[in-house]
Parts: structure tokens; sequence; C-alpha cells
């Protein structure tokens, strides 16, 4: 059995990530912030398929919170190590470059690309220490092609992307692989305020996607089977960019 | 960790250099170029950092790198943070 993390799984896609990973045997850590009905509800259901996983309370965006907490689990569990890292922990602040507040540039840039370092750092050295690991990024198609209204978001996704090319160059002699995974417009939440209706027609498989499906893509770069794969970002889309 | 000796650790270090970075020991001299001894590539700091950490159990950070020139050093660098931890 292996060790997973999964930042921002209490909900949407992070939710969906940790219950496909628990259900191919790993045991699930689900990172989350602040809702703790939410993030619970996620490990009752992992536990009702028989899996396995516990609740980790943390903010990735506040380096001492992660460092206390993470780094104190890493700590008093080094006989199960984390081999599979899955940096999904994401906000939107969206607004025009005009309007936007240097909070909203922040918090954006602190959640979406700092919380990528903090949470990263502490569980790499023992990847590269047992030369096996699978770090996951998630990032957004925002952060490949830009997006009008989410200059923040799409800086912070490029700037993962950058950083998963980079990481990936450094660990791969030690059998860590490297990934980003960038979804397109998917159901949850997070885009609940979107207006499928029209921006599906710009979609090739004219749908949005389900948080399940980027899942399934998930769990295979997450899986030994995806070995000889680094470096890479790999879309999930529709075919809406490529 | 059991407490080593300085001399204990002077032979540990030369003897992750020989198995996993492959130096010739007798290279190993206290004015040795770290550099040059080790023909070390940037990525192969990644490996020494997990050796280090894995061996002696404290966490290394890039600007300890700073300075160090001779295997003297590195060694006296190791030597020192070990006796921190005691």
């Amino acid at each position: 059995m292996r060790y997973a993390l999964v930042t921002g799984g209490a909900r949407g896609i992070g939710r969906e990530i940790a219950l496909k990973l628990a259900s191919e045997g790993n045991f699930v850590l689900i990172n989350y912030r602040s809702n703790d009905e939410e993030a619970n509800r996620t490990l009752h259901m992992i536990k009702e398929q028989g899996g396995q996983g516990a609740l980790l309370k943390f903010d990735v965006a506040n380096r001492e919170e992660t460092d206390r907490i993470l780094g104190h689990w890493i700590e008093a569990n080094k006989e199960t190590p984390i081999q599979i890292l899955v940096n999904n922990a994401g906000i939107r602040k969206d607004t025009l470059l005009i309007m936007m507040g240097s909070e909203d540039w922040d918090s954006v840039l602190d959640t979406n690309l700092g919380g990528f370092y903090n949470v990263t750092k502490h569980v790499i050295s023992p990847m590269l220490v047992k030369k096996y690991g699978r770090v996951i990024n998630i990032v957004s198609l925002s952060g490949l092609k830009g997006l009008p209204g989410q200059v923040n978001y799409s800086a912070a996704k490029a700037g993962t992307i950058g950083a998963t090319k980079a990481l990936a160059q450094e660990v791969g002699r030690r059998g860590v692989t490297v990934n980003a995974i960038a979804p397109g417009f998917i159901k949850t939440e997070m885009t609940q305020d979107l207006k499928e209706d029209e921006l599906k027609k710009l979609i090739p498989l004219n749908r949005f996607g389900e948080a399940k499906e980027v899942a399934e893509l998930v769990a295979f770069i997450a899986s030994e089977k995806s070995s000889y794969i680094t470096g890479e970002v790999i879309n999930i889309n529709g075919g809406l960019y490529s | 960790m059991q407490v080593m000796t300085n001399e204990e650790i002077i032979s540990e270090i030369k003897k992750f250099l020989v198995e996993e970075f492959e130096v010739d020991e007798a290279v190993l001299g206290p004015d040795a170029v770290l550099k040059d001894a080790l023909d070390l590539d940037s990525l192969d700091y990644v490996d020494l950092v997990v050796v280090i950490e894995s061996t002696f159990g404290f966490k290394v950070k890039g600007e300890d790198f700073v300075g160090m020139v001779t295997f003297k050093d590195f060694c006296d660098y190791i030597i020192t943070k070990v006796n921190e931890k005691k």
C-alpha cells in the first residue's frame, strides 16, 4: 500500500482524486483548509467504498502551518512515507487586472503556486531517499492559454507548469516523476457560476468534463504504469485547447 | 543515531562518496578541492543532499555549500552539524 496526499481533497476534483486513489488501494491523506464537514464526507466516502484514509487539516498557503502540521506528520510516520503527491489545492479570485486588488493577486499566487512549494518541499525528500515518487500538479487550461479575468490564476498555474518541468529534471534520476494535469471546464463548485450552455459550444466534445474523468487520468499518472512519463503537461479539456 | 566520533563521521563520509559517487578514496585528502574530487554536476547535488540527510539525519540548505571548497571544509561542515544534534 502506498501513501498518497491530495491537497484540497475535501471537495470537487480533489475529492474525486482522493476517492479514486483510495479505490486503487492507496492510503489517502486528505488535506483541506477549512471545510470540516466536506472533508469528513470525503473520508466517509472512502471508507464506505472499503478504502483507507485520514484527514490532514492545514492551509497550503500558510508556510508555518504547513511546516508544523505536514512536517510533523512526515516526522512521525517515517515508516510510511508519502509516495504520491497530488497538488490540487487552488482558489480563484477572478477579475480584470485593471480592477485586481493586491490581495486577490497575492492570495491566488500564495495558494496555487506557493502551496506547491510549501507542500512539495516536505514530501520530495522521502521520495528521493526511497527512489520512488509521483508528484502530480493540477494546473489549468488557464495556465497554458491564459484566460481574461484570470491574470492571477493564469500566472500561478503557468508558474506551476514551469516548476513541474524544472523539478522533473532535478529528481528524475532518483525515480521520481513530476507531471502536470491541465483540466479545462470541469463540473465542480468552482465552475458552477459559468454559463455551460454557451461555453460548451466552444468544446469539440460539446460538454463540460466530470471530476471523475480527471481522477481517472490522475490515477494513471499516480500508478507505476506511468513510469516513463515525466515533465509533461497533460490536457484534459474535451478538445478545447491542444 | 548513536553518537559518532569525528573519525567515524569522516569514515562514513568517505564510505558514501566511494560507494554512491564512485569517488577514488585516494583523492580524498583534506586539501582536495571538493568540486574536482567529486566531479559532481549540479544534479548530483540532489543525490549528495539525500545521502547526507539520510546518513546523518539533519536538513541541508543550499547556502550551506557556499564557501565550501576543500574536502576538509565538507567534513567540518558535517561534523559541526552532527555535533549540533547531540
